[in-house]
């Protein structure tokens, strides 16, 4: 009861940093415009090298702007520990953070699930955009199937990407216990990556083997099928094949974070690096 | 002018880390971006993401080490050192573009180097306009980043959202990855207009020319002088807004005032 009461009260701390800097519909507005405009960005690319080449669908547009709105959710995920420990470090929030009994692991949890909890209406908001956007500018609808059916699967799909992302939250967490310096570093080299290896654009196949192997070994990338199989597909054989996939890539990848974490933290402790701050 | 561009230089080239931590966002962005051209099944236009890549890492530049740099001055007050010192505060802004500018040169570099090996990339560049190109855009986006410095000197913890608010929106006007004006552009006659006023656009409209189709500098005659006027009066209107900015925060008190 206790570990649940820490993770409610780290969560809405971070749902207050990070929207209630100012009021909450300017803060969605803010957090909303970057992920949509980042949509656009990756299907204009799409149209305007497939229309050169003749081979534009609207099918292979529907897969990139449902895979660039669900990377922004990933994307944000990378950037939570660096704002809770880094961050926290600086303002003197984290010290007072890791001496209390239930110690960091509740409190980056947490962080993780209002991080959640922010991205998901600007990932709703910026498909949605970037849907009729497209539309507009480029002719033709992306092929995306909405109903209550999808809508549901969509929401499966992202709450059980949660393990994985309170993973990314933990082993990203062990990075920013110990530096004191270029803490940005890690996260945007994992988000970078992320975009190449979920097969948030393109599928697997385009990159060069052995690099091809990565995606299957990456939770995010079941989460980037799992929507594309509601939204584009409608196929409950494949949504379900991701979300197995997904499921248990979280599920591993959040005992190694938590092995990682644990370990890092106490090493920490004991070195004196959490009481070092971000200069 | 002179000890604010060391300063900057000094802290890249005597800390190589840096280079590592500014290369990320534009070189795996760009890379991204030229595998999505080549799984369109159009690989030659790989070269437009890469040198996206190349200038996005200024653009980054003049994004969080311009705009918002006196905001983070303020926080861990060097910005009150500035004010009390002889030196004019926008001599202290030139100088931090300079240093800005060579100090984002070896991670513009190496997304060069680096696209350049991983995808063949096809140039043929007309030396002469790629670097008058080059170097207006440069001066251009600098001075659009000394006009936004003195805006944020409002504004306190809103900066870093605002910064991450327009950063991609602006990306995605200027065309940074795709032609966003002229031919090939997917957006409507209106937005082009509107694209136009930000300084990036040109610049990659002209690079993009100059760099893969042989433009000379007769083929973008034009882009050169509206990113020549654009840097004139944005260095003016930034000089402008800071001594205008600077005379209200010391009558209210809010320039030396720490927001941690």
């Amino acid at each position: 009861m206790r570990l649940l009461r820490s993770i409610l009260a780290s969560a809405w701390m971070g749902w207050q940093r990070e929207m209630n800097w100012t009021n909450p519909v300017l803060s969605l507005f803010v957090k909303t415009v970057a992920p949509t405009a980042a949509v656009l960005s990756a299907a204009a690319v799409y149209w305007f090298g497939s229309s050169f080449a003749g081979l534009f669908t609207p099918e292979r547009l529907a897969y990139i702007v449902v895979g660039a709105s669900m990377y922004s959710q990933v994307a944000a995920y990378a950037y939570v520990p660096t704002s809770a420990i880094a961050e926290g470090k600086w303002s003197n929030l984290y010290p007072q953070v890791y001496i209390t009994p239930t110690s960091s692991i509740p409190y980056l949890a947490g962080r993780c699930i209002a991080s959640f909890a922010d991205s998901v209406p600007v990932i709703v908001i910026s498909l949605t955009v970037s849907y009729y956007v497209s539309f507009a500018l480029f002719g033709a609808p992306p092929s995306i199937t909405l109903s209550i059916e999808s809508v549901l699967m969509i929401g499966g799909a992202l709450v059980l990407s949660v393990p994985a992302a309170v993973a990314l939250g933990y082993v990203l967490g062990s990075y920013s216990v110990f530096v004191s310096r270029f803490e940005w570093a890690l996260p945007s080299y994992v988000s970078g990556l992320l975009m190449i290896f979920s097969e948030a654009l393109f599928p697997a196949t385009i990159l060069p083997y052995p690099f091809s192997l990565i995606p299957e070994i990456i939770p995010f990338t079941y989460l980037m099928r799992a929507s594309r199989a509601a939204l584009i597909y409608n196929s409950w054989s494949l949504y379900l094949n991701s979300m197995e996939y997904l499921a248990l890539g979280g599920i591993a990848f959040l005992l190694g974070g938590l092995i990682v974490f644990r370990s890092a933290e106490n090493s920490a402790r004991s070195k004196g690096f959490i009481d070092k701050k971000v200069m | 002018m002179y000890s604010r561009a060391w300063v900057r230089v000094r802290s890249t080239y005597g800390e190589p880390v840096w280079v590592a931590v500014n290369l990320a966002v534009p070189l795996l962005s760009s890379l991204a971006m030229a595998l999505l051209y080549r799984s369109t099944g159009l690989s030659r236009f790989t070269g437009f993401a890469i040198l996206g890549g190349v200038m996005l890492a200024f653009w980054g530049n003049v994004l969080w080490s311009m705009a918002s740099q006196f905001n983070w001055d303020k926080e861990v007050g060097i910005f009150e050192i500035y004010l009390i010192s002889p030196a004019p505060i926008s001599a202290i802004l030139v100088g931090m573009s300079l240093g800005g500018i060579l100090a984002t040169v070896p991670s513009a570099a190496l997304v060069t180097l680096i696209g350049w090996r991983f995808f063949s990339l096809s140039v043929n560049p007309s030396w002469v306009a790629v670097f008058l190109t080059f170097i207006l855009t440069l001066a251009s986006l600098y001075a659009m980043g000394m006009l936004l410095s003195s805006l944020y000197l409002v504004y306190g913890r809103e900066a870093e959202s605002l910064n991450n608010a327009i950063g991609d929106p602006i990306n995605l006007l200027s065309g940074l990855y795709f032609p966003s004006i002229g031919t090939g552009s997917p957006f409507p006659f209106a937005v082009q207009i509107i694209a136009s006023l930000i300084p990036l656009t040109i610049g990659m409209d002209a690079l993009r020319k100059s760099v893969f189709y042989g433009g000379d500098v007769e083929a973008v005659w034009l882009d050169l002088l509206i990113l020549a006027v654009m840097a004139g009066v944005l260095l003016f209107l930034g000089d402008r807004a800071m001594k205008a900015l600077e005379e209200r925060g010391r009558r209210e008190g809010t320039l030396v005032v720490r927001l941690r």
